[in-house]
């Protein structure tokens, strides 16, 4: 069977360092097609990266940095969240790492 | 009497629940995030209450307020003072809170009412009797408790098939933050631990330390010149404490793979003084071996010092058993077995090991059921509207949108009657948001988010003052994101795209979006150039975007955005087969921005429609003249067959509607100005529309039952079938799939397409079923040479057909007799010959 999570893992990873290396546009259309098979097989990725970040997110394992404040904002993810839809079923299939700091 | 069942491993940093059952043991997951274990972490954040995964994150950032390693303390009268709450919790309250977060992990239904609970070799009676009270208060009416070392050689013993049990044993624990080695001495009659060492500050995460401080921090310190990096990354707060759970995470990861791979490679960036790095760490199995050694030495050293005490050899000891997750590193087996040279024993998961042991002693363990209670609890659970009735000390109203477009939707609840020291709690179904528990309010608001473009389910669980789920006011929430309310403007029709059918020489819908999808909405489809399209010629591309119903005929709908793309606006020629991209936004006043990239040509064509003007193509107008006059001849065959005159003249009559503009239609020139396209478009729209109400609700029943009859003939010929029957069989599942849908469209159009499918599909089977197909040559043999396209290549054709039918050689003769049909001049008067279509497949 193949492993989806694993792929998507790798996709994810290589979209980061495209987007930190500056030349993220020219493959924004294949990282996008990419991800849209994915979603045709029902695996949705979703970078939380910039979202709102508190205790009742169990779709992320956090580490906070900085000083505890009641608003946390999602500044890094190292791996994104993956859900599973099947005939309107939805399961999280597994939970983002990322690293939540202070707005 | 009753078995007790249940285990449960109450653990330092980890906890788990598991029930035997016939034989076997049931580790149980947690519904959110469907993991075994269960971090012995409380949190008493503001508003609410979280046990587990979440709490442990606030561990290190709010440590006035969260509480781990409570286990510790156990037995002493230490009190931790937990600001948000103003009071003092011990680690008894703590431990029962784990528990009763366990025993929501059970998904079955029941509740458990007594267990078996485990505790450390070193636990004194202070302590196993602090452990019993944690239980009681956890709602266990009879609790057992049972030394960990004796659970995990419990789990060995029955779960592997060595045959010699007794003597003695090493149970090596070795988990993420704590190490503990037992010998543990076995006859027929019992299990008993003789001595134990431990130390509860050495685990797995030292390994990953030991990676960051000795290889990661080094390259760091090289390349930046930074000589305080690690220094730094130490602070707590420091400037680098973001990249310290970055690392963190990387060694992890590393450690990982190393325990399968030879080697790996470490890469990330990192800014340091503005200036962004790019490191590329290779690290091999060889050089995390020579850091882990002095680490796996310290646990063999404290191995040793218990076979020291006890004057023990190593031929003494039956086996070392593996408990916990660092066991699974390979270099800790090696060393153990070289330095020891005792057996080791991993048959068992090592990080569940101790609570199957655990359900394993419970099996055997019985506490008096009361019974009486039970049946009514039991009775309770499956009549919850008539309980909520006798229980009228608490009602819970719910009040929220069932279909939103914001990211989240607001809850709000409504408490009546006692609803203090009561806790709620909101799951979604898919695991990705708990809000733990929160104390009830006579109004309590919460916000649930909410995943996009699909139906959000939601359950409430009411929790009474100690954490006893009462289970009669659960309540369950339905929210659907991006549908209809009132709040936006929904879209009254499905809007479409017109895409090829090769196959069936004909055209088709796809939706792009649905009826009451709320505007704006954006979709990029992609798809495939289906046919050749050379550069510099009149063919074309045509990207037809239609309103309407998507079950209908292309000509059924209205052209609301047509794409010309002709060989003289390509770059290179436009292959068969190359990616087509089509990006397509509906605004909120209904503008539709088109967006079309052709990968091979690296172009892109952009177009913005306004819906009340309209875009017509007249090479697909043609088309689909030619396609609806097709099936209206057919249709009006279909009727004259079954003498459905009444029907008949009705068709005849739209035909001759239809036919009375073709002439018009082929005139009009390319470039048109006057109004003649839209005039005609509107006519074929009209016919088309028209011929699908042909016959009314009985037409339509008369094809669902024509449908299932040819359903029905098709499986018969499929399982009678010589050759490819596997993949008949998954074309007509790939049918039934979609029954539902177009039966309940009542659409005459695509229930017949429907038809047409199932006849072709049907006359596949036969003509891969050996007997049939000697029947139909027989009489194909025959035919005069004006049926054969090339009357000579099929006569050698028959001479090598009729040798292969001699001989019995049936795979041979299929394919001949196929090759024969080829030359064989058919007309099909479903197909149209000049069939242009889209260009989209």
């Amino acid at each position: 069977m193949i492993n989806y999570i694993q792929i998507i893992n790798q996709l994810f990873e290589i979209q980061t360092k495209v987007k930190e290396s500056c030349t993220s546009a020219n493959f924004e259309r294949n990282f996008n097609r990419l991800f849209s098979l994915f979603e045709e097989e029902g695996y949705f990725v979703q970078d939380p990266t910039g979202e709102k970040y508190s205790e009742t997110r169990t779709d992320c394992e956090a580490s906070i940095t900085g000083q505890l404040d009641s608003k946390l904002r999602i500044t890094r993810t190292i791996k994104p969240i993956i859900y599973h839809r099947k005939d309107g079923d939805v399961r999280l299939l597994q939970k983002a790492v990322v690293i939540a700091e202070n707005n | 009497m009753k078995p007790v069942n249940f285990g449960i491993d109450l653990g330092t940093t980890n906890s788990l629940i598991a029930k035997y059952d016939g034989g076997k043991v049931q580790v149980f997951k947690n519904s959110i995030g469907q993991k075994e274990t269960l971090a012995s972490v409380v949190a008493y954040r503001p508003q609410r209450v979280l046990v587990g995964d979440k709490a442990r994150e606030y561990l290190t950032k709010d440590p006035v307020n969260v509480f781990g390693n409570f286990k510790r303390k156990m037995g002493t009268d230490e009190k931790y003072y937990v600001v948000n709450i103003d009071d003092n919790v011990t680690p008894i309250q703590l431990s029962a809170l784990v528990l009763k977060e366990l025993k929501n992990f059970v998904y079955t239904g029941e509740t458990p009412q007594a267990c078996v609970i485990t505790i450390p070799a070193s636990f004194d009676t202070m302590q196993s009797n602090a452990t019993l009270k944690a239980g009681q208060e956890a709602g266990f009416k009879d609790i057992f408790l049972l030394q960990e070392p004796i659970a995990a050689s419990l789990a060995f013993f029955n779960e592997s098939s060595s045959s010699k049990k007794d003597g003695y044993w090493l149970v090596y624990d070795f988990g993420g933050g704590t190490f503990d080695v037992a010998l543990v001495h076995a006859t027929e009659q019992e299990l008993k631990v003789i001595d134990h060492e431990g130390n509860n500050f050495l685990g797995g995460a030292d390994f990953d330390f030991a990676i960051i401080e000795t290889i990661i921090v080094p390259e760091i310190v090289r390349q930046t010149g930074i000589t305080d990096f690690e220094d730094q990354l130490r602070v707590k707060y420091g400037k680098y404490e973001k990249l310290y759970y970055e690392l963190a995470y990387y060694a992890e990861e590393a450690k990982k793979e190393l325990s399968q791979t030879n080697s790996v490679v470490i890469d990330f960036t990192a800014e340091f003084s503005d200036k962004k790095y790019v490191f590329s760490i290779p690290i091999t199995r060889q050089e995390i071996e020579t850091l882990f050694l002095p680490i796996i030495n310290e646990t063999i050293g404290l191995l040793k010092k218990v076979m020291e005490n006890n004057q023990l050899e190593p031929n003494d000891v039956n086996q070392i058993v593996l408990v916990g997750g660092s066991t699974l590193v390979p270099q800790v087996r090696e060393q153990l077995s070289q330095q020891t040279t005792i057996p080791l024993n991993h048959s068992t998961d090592p990080t569940t090991a101790i609570v199957v042991g655990a359900a394993y002693y419970a099996a055997n363990k019985y506490y008096d059921s009361p019974q009486i209670e039970q049946q009514v609890e039991e009775i309770a659970s499956k009549i919850p509207s008539q309980i909520e009735q006798i229980k009228p000390d608490l009602k819970i109203k719910t009040s929220y949108n069932r279909s939103s477009r914001d990211k989240e939707e607001v809850l709000l609840v409504f408490c009546e009657g006692a609803y203090e020291n009561k806790f709620l709690r909101v799951i979604r179904s898919d695991g990705g948001f708990d809000t733990g528990f929160v104390p009830l309010r006579a109004k309590k608001t919460e916000f649930l988010p909410l995943l996009p473009s699909v139906t959000n389910l939601f359950t409430l669980h009411v929790y009474d003052n100690n954490h006893e789920e009462i289970k009669t006011l659960t309540q369950k929430l339905s929210i659907t994101h991006g549908k209809y309310t009132v709040g936006g403007q929904p879209l009254p029709h499905d809007i479409t795209i017109e895409v090829d059918d090769v196959e069936n020489k004909t055209t088709r819908l796809e939706a792009i979006f649905e009826r009451n999808s709320l505007l704006p909405q954006k979709r990029t489809l992609y798809r495939e150039i289906s046919k050749t399209i050379k550069k510099g010629s009149k063919d074309a591309l045509i990207i037809n975007i239609l309103e309407g119903d998507k079950n209908a005929r292309p000509s059924s709908n209205l052209t609301i955005g047509c794409i010309k793309i002709t060989g003289k606006d390509l770059a290179t020629d436009l292959v068969k087969g190359s990616d087509i991209e089509i990006q397509l936004h509906i605004t909120d006043s209904r503008i539709l921005n088109t967006t079309v990239f052709l990968v091979m040509t690296q172009q892109e064509f952009k177009n913005v429609f306004s819906v009340s003007e309209k875009k017509i193509s007249l090479d697909r107008l043609r088309d689909q003249y030619n396609q609806l006059e097709s099936e209206l001849t057919e249709t009006i065959r279909q009727f004259q067959y079954n003498q459905d005159d009444v029907w008949e003249i009705q068709a005849n009559a739209l035909l001759e509607d239809l036919q009375s503009v073709k002439e018009r239609l082929f005139k009009i020139k390319e470039g048109d100005k006057s109004d003649e396209k839209y005039i005609v478009a509107q006519k074929i729209m009209r016919v088309s529309q028209a011929s699908d109400k042909l016959g009314g609700n009985e037409r339509i029943s008369m094809l669902v039952e024509e449908y299932f009859g040819q359903k029905e003939r098709t499986r018969e010929a499929i399982s009678t079938s010589d050759f490819q029957r596997e993949e008949m069989h998954k074309k007509i599942q790939k049918i039934e799939a979609s029954e539902t849908s177009f039966i309940r469209s009542k659409n005459v159009s695509f229930i017949e397409n429907k038809i047409r499918q199932l006849h072709d599909l049907h006359w596949d089977a036969l003509c891969n079923t050996t007997s049939f197909l000697i029947t139909q040559y027989i009489q194909w043999r025959e035919l005069p040479p004006e049926f054969y396209k090339d009357y000579s290549a099929a006569k050698s054709l028959i001479k090598m057909a009729d040798g292969s039918l001699e001989k019995e050689q049936y795979a041979d003769f299929r394919k001949q007799v196929f090759s024969l049909t080829h030359l064989m001049v058919i007309t099909d008067h479903r197909f149209n010959k000049d069939f242009k279509g889209t260009g989209i497949g």
